[in-house]
């Protein structure tokens, strides 16, 4: 037979084969060929939905009670020092994200200038109070831009970025940060419209625009381990990428030790917090596993031999004995406060092996104290979120938290208002080597 | 009676009379009239033969070419598809819908079975055959040997620039050409209903251009339903075409044959995601086409042409071919590796008309005849043929069985790090190379997966649309010495830089001066740099 004529009929009936091939060419791939597909035909992107079974995030509970390294008067005087105690106006979300995470949201404070936990909390995800605080005083019809804003696929994404201080810092920061202070996925969370929005949405969005190779991923390591293990193992990003703890680990193992926010020692956290989720829940292959330990290995090493004689942790930790030797004397002391109590904080949850000898650590946890309890209330309101992780580390090393600890503490030794100034003393502002000072650095 | 029998004696070759000679004019009409072939068939054999033997000297590419040789090794090892990107440790994870899968295969095979010289044996032949094509259909169409010729040289002038890179796109070319053959001849055939889908099985697992492929055959069906709506003032004009059903049945045919692929529908959202990835756009080859450029100079001299042409030609202009001609020329101003697709259109249909306007003019002087068929002539053409062949590095090497004389110096390009491979193979064997991630060329992560020490971790190769978009910007930032550029090998750990002079010696210049790094090896095409202490 010829075809080089078609009739009508058997042009309509072969419509039926044609369209049939693509059909059964489409439901037979994978769902995740189907979901790039789907993309492509409605032009936009596809979320990837990772299965949310838990409604409280995991703990990392501290291993240690040393009062050696720090006695009850210590830390409450340390705790004393970063009770949260901010302006209501312009109220900065990357120090209520550092308060909170420390505090936790069951924190109440006898000091009625102190944010509780429920109010830090509700500061961060409730667009009302966050206005109240933003909105400009000279014109009250002008809406601030929202910390927690809605995107179109039913998440909500958090503000961040350095270019304004009414947006979280770091990428993914407020969700680890709500995620450590307790906060469950069914929590209500409010955008300026739309109602019905809980943490979990947060969680969703960030999910869905974690970028494997965006230059911090330290806080979305820490909360995807949190939520995801034991569960989830392995998943996809919306660009389809495919993504595992083996993963994560080895992006936060990747690169100069130095490399990261506060000296790299939030990555060094991150990494203890996988290692810690590991031992627990098997999240990660025995060869990835190897490599985490190792490299905390190599910097428990660094560590024994980077110490001042005082006890403080340089910035520049990581150049080891080069650090001490050739003794950097430009780097300003918050940041040897941050090196220090950085690195206490993620000892404190670290396995014992990987610990410099307990004298080192009770030598930096004293210096650290020292330096703490010597903050003017203005200094410390510019420098708070280095110090609340000193304040958090050290609760850790007497196997608390700050909040347990604090309200326990306040039971017996009840609050004191201070008798008012006259005049309000003029904030010290020196930011001269080896000397505390203020930073303008954002943490 | 004497008993003397005399001998049997040998059959005499006197016996057969001396005068009784082949009759040559027998032996002449003993070729069968079909492969009979006439003196332009020898002089096309000729051009083409020779065309076919500078090919198959020309120097392999140090780009594409290694990486996809890379993935055949990879697939033939595991006996597989992979997932997910399996070479480039920072693009881990990343899915990989490996469209050009079965090029790799067969030039790898090639490759391992029969050494270098059967890759350049398969550039050679795969820009012959498409040579090939066009001389038929142009001489078919025009019956102008030289109208053709001129429309090959053309072709290779405007494609030259994408034509000298050995890579899959080849195999996508070839089919191109082979349908737009297809579809330009004067009678349309039923096995055409076979040989287009057939067509399109083969290329959608040989390259992902088979997209073009559908174009084509979109812009015919268009083409002719546009002309209809025109001139019968009517769209059910259209309907009852025989011709736009056709068209419009085939395509359809073609695209379900695509399916015929380890993805399925799949490699459709590929293909279309990997001409719009942002990594893909950075590169020169995709940016738009210019006149600076020697394919953006070939590109205005065909278009001039083209404009002469019609406006000469005797030929009625089909909508289809303007559909098809400005279309595909303004996706090659948009983008100029697209001018691989324009320029045989623009030369078939110009071949065509030069044809028509030729044959106007000299239709009162000349009688045209066909040219004269003769057994002699296809017994030149095929020892032509042979004769090309056999003097080619592959003929040697089926006729001989040895790579002969030609070192691979020679078979690559100037610019393949070869000295660079030999120093590094030599650190890996002495357990000196740094440990960590590499930071390369571009241009050469394709050979260093190809040819260098197996745990070496290349920062990238020319799959740039599987490469991270922040890893991209990295590249970039540090390759333009950019501001912080390098924090960025520090964040990356990068231990190793291997860089060549031609595009990065602003950085070499840098690193020579730097103190941590140090130069473990330069020549004239590159340089490798170690880091004093690793990371």
């Amino acid at each position: 037979m010829k075809l080089r004529r078609i009739p009508a009929l058997l042009f309509l009936i072969l419509q039926i084969p044609i369209v049939a091939a693509f059909a059964w060419s489409y439901t037979s791939l994978s769902p995740e060929s189907q979901r790039q597909v789907r993309r492509l035909v409605v032009a936009k992107p596809q979320g990837v939905e990772i299965p949310l079974e838990r409604d409280a995030a995991l703990e990392i509970a501290p291993l240690y009670d040393d009062p050696q390294l720090v006695s009850d008067q210590e830390l409450a005087a340390v705790l004393k020092q970063i009770v949260p105690r901010f302006p209501a106006k312009k109220l900065k979300p990357n120090h209520v994200e550092h308060a909170l995470r420390a505090w936790h949201v069951e924190a109440k404070f006898q000091d009625p200038e102190a944010l509780s936990g429920e109010m830090m909390r509700d500061f961060l995800i409730d667009y009302r109070r966050f206005a109240a605080s933003w909105q400009p005083e000279t014109d009250s019809e002008i809406q601030p831009d929202p910390l927690l804003q809605e995107h179109p696929d039913n998440g909500v994404y958090v503000k961040w970025g350095r270019e304004s201080n009414a947006a979280s810092v770091h990428h993914d920061h407020l969700l680890a940060c709500l995620t450590e202070a307790g906060l469950p996925l069914s929590q209500p969370v409010f955008t300026p419209n739309r109602q019905g929005l809980t943490f979990r949405d947060v969680l969703r969005q960030a999910l869905r625009d974690f970028r494997y190779d965006e230059r911090e991923t330290e806080w979305s390591v820490m909360a995807f381990g949190l939520w995801l293990a034991p569960v989830t193992k392995s998943w996809r990003l919306t660009d389809g990428r495919e993504m595992s703890f083996d993963m994560l680990a080895q992006r936060l193992l990747r690169g100069h030790k130095k490399i990261g926010s506060c000296g790299g020692t939030h990555r060094l956290y991150s990494l203890t917090v996988l290692l810690r989720l590991d031992e627990q829940y098997d999240i990660l292959s025995d060869d990835v596993q190897k490599s985490v330990f190792q490299h905390l290995e190599t910097v428990r090493d660094i560590l024994k031999v980077s110490q001042f004689e005082d006890g403080h942790w340089p910035y520049n930790w990581s150049a080891g004995e080069d650090a001490v030797k050739k003794s950097d004397a430009s780097i300003p002391i918050f940041r040897h406060v941050i090196a220090t109590g950085h690195h206490l904080e993620w000892l404190s949850i670290a396995p014992e092996s990987l610990h410099p000898p307990r004298e080192q650590l009770r030598k930096a946890a004293a210096w650290v104290i020292e330096r703490t309890v010597a903050m003017s209330e203005t200094e410390m309101l510019d420098n708070y979120t280095f110090f609340s992780h000193v304040g958090n580390s050290l609760a850790m090393w007497r196997k608390t938290t700050p909040s347990k600890f604090w309200m326990e503490w306040e039971k017996m030794h009840p609050f004191e208002p201070k008798p008012k100034p006259i005049t309000e003393p003029k904030p010290t502002v020196n930011v001269t080597p080896g000397k505390p000072g203020l930073s303008t650095e954002k943490h | 009676m004497t008993g003397v029998m005399n001998p049997p004696q040998p059959a005499r070759a006197e016996s057969v009379p001396p005068t009784q000679f082949a009759d040559a004019s027998m032996l002449e009409g003993k070729v069968p009239a079909s492969v009979k072939a006439s003196r332009t068939t020898a002089g096309f054999a000729l051009a083409l033969g020779l065309l076919y033997l500078f090919l198959s000297y020309r120097p392999l590419w140090h780009t594409d070419l290694w990486g996809h040789l890379a993935y055949g090794r990879l697939i033939v090892g595991m006996k597989s598809l992979p997932t997910t990107e399996p070479l480039m440790p920072l693009a881990r994870g990343v899915p990989f819908i490996n469209s050009a899968w079965l090029s790799q295969v067969i030039g790898f095979e090639a490759m391992n079975r029969l050494g270098v010289t059967s890759l350049m044996f398969l550039y050679a032949s795969s820009i012959t055959g498409m040579a090939g094509l066009l001389v038929w259909r142009g001489y078919h169409r025009s019956q102008s040997a030289m109208i053709t010729l001129v429309g090959l040289f053309l072709w290779l002038w405007g494609c030259w620039q994408h034509l000298k890179i050995v890579r899959p796109q080849m195999a996508g070319i070839l089919c191109f050409v082979l349908l737009l053959t297809l579809l330009t001849a004067r009678h349309r055939r039923t096995w055409h209903w076979i040989a287009v889908p057939a067509l399109f099985v083969a290329w959608a697992n040989l390259h992902g251009s088979f997209v073009v492929g559908l174009m084509l055959l979109a812009g015919m069906a268009f083409g002719r339903g546009l002309e209809l709506a025109v001139r019968c003032g009517e769209v059910r004009a259209i309907w009852r075409d025989s011709r736009v059903r056709r068209y419009v049945l085939m395509l359809e045919l073609a695209a379900a044959a695509v399916l015929l692929n380890p993805y399925g529908v799949r490699l459709y959202a590929e293909v279309f995601s990997v001409a719009n990835h942002p990594n893909v756009a950075e590169l020169t080859e995709w940016g738009p086409l210019q006149l600076r450029m020697a394919q953006g100079q070939a590109t205005a001299v065909i278009a001039l042409l083209l404009i002469v042409l019609y406006r000469l030609s005797p030929r009625r202009v089909t909508a289809a071919e303007v559909l098809l001609l400005f279309g595909f020329g303004a996706a090659a101003l948009w983008s100029s590796r697209m001018l691989v697709w324009w320029v045989p259109i623009a030369v078939t249909f110009g071949m065509q008309h030069a044809g028509a306007i030729w044959h106007q003019w000299h239709s009162y002087s000349k009688t045209l005849l066909p040219a004269p068929r003769h057994g002699r002539w296809s017994v030149i053409t095929v020892g032509i043929l042979w004769i090309c062949f056999a003097f080619t590095p592959f003929g040697g090497r089926v006729l001989h069985g040895t790579e002969g004389k030609l070192k691979l110096e020679k078979m690559v390009s100037r610019e393949t790090p070869l000295g660079v491979i030999d120093h590094l193979k030599t650190q890996a064997d002495q357990n000196r190379l740094p440990h960590g991630q590499m930071f390369n060329t571009y241009e050469w992560g394709d050979y260093l997966l190809w040819a260098g020490p197996k745990r070496l971790k290349v920062f990238l190769a020319s799959h740039v649309h599987l490469v991270p978009r922040e890893v991209w910007n990295d590249y970039v930032a540090i390759s333009n010495v950019a501001s912080g550029w390098e924090e960025i090998l520090d964040r990356y750990g990068v231990n190793l830089i291997v860089l060549d002079l031609a595009t990065h010696s602003p950085l070499i210049g840098r690193l020579r001066d730097n103190e941590n790094w140090r130069q473990t090896y330069s020549d004239n095409v590159g340089a490798v740099f170690v880091r004093r202490k690793a990371i």
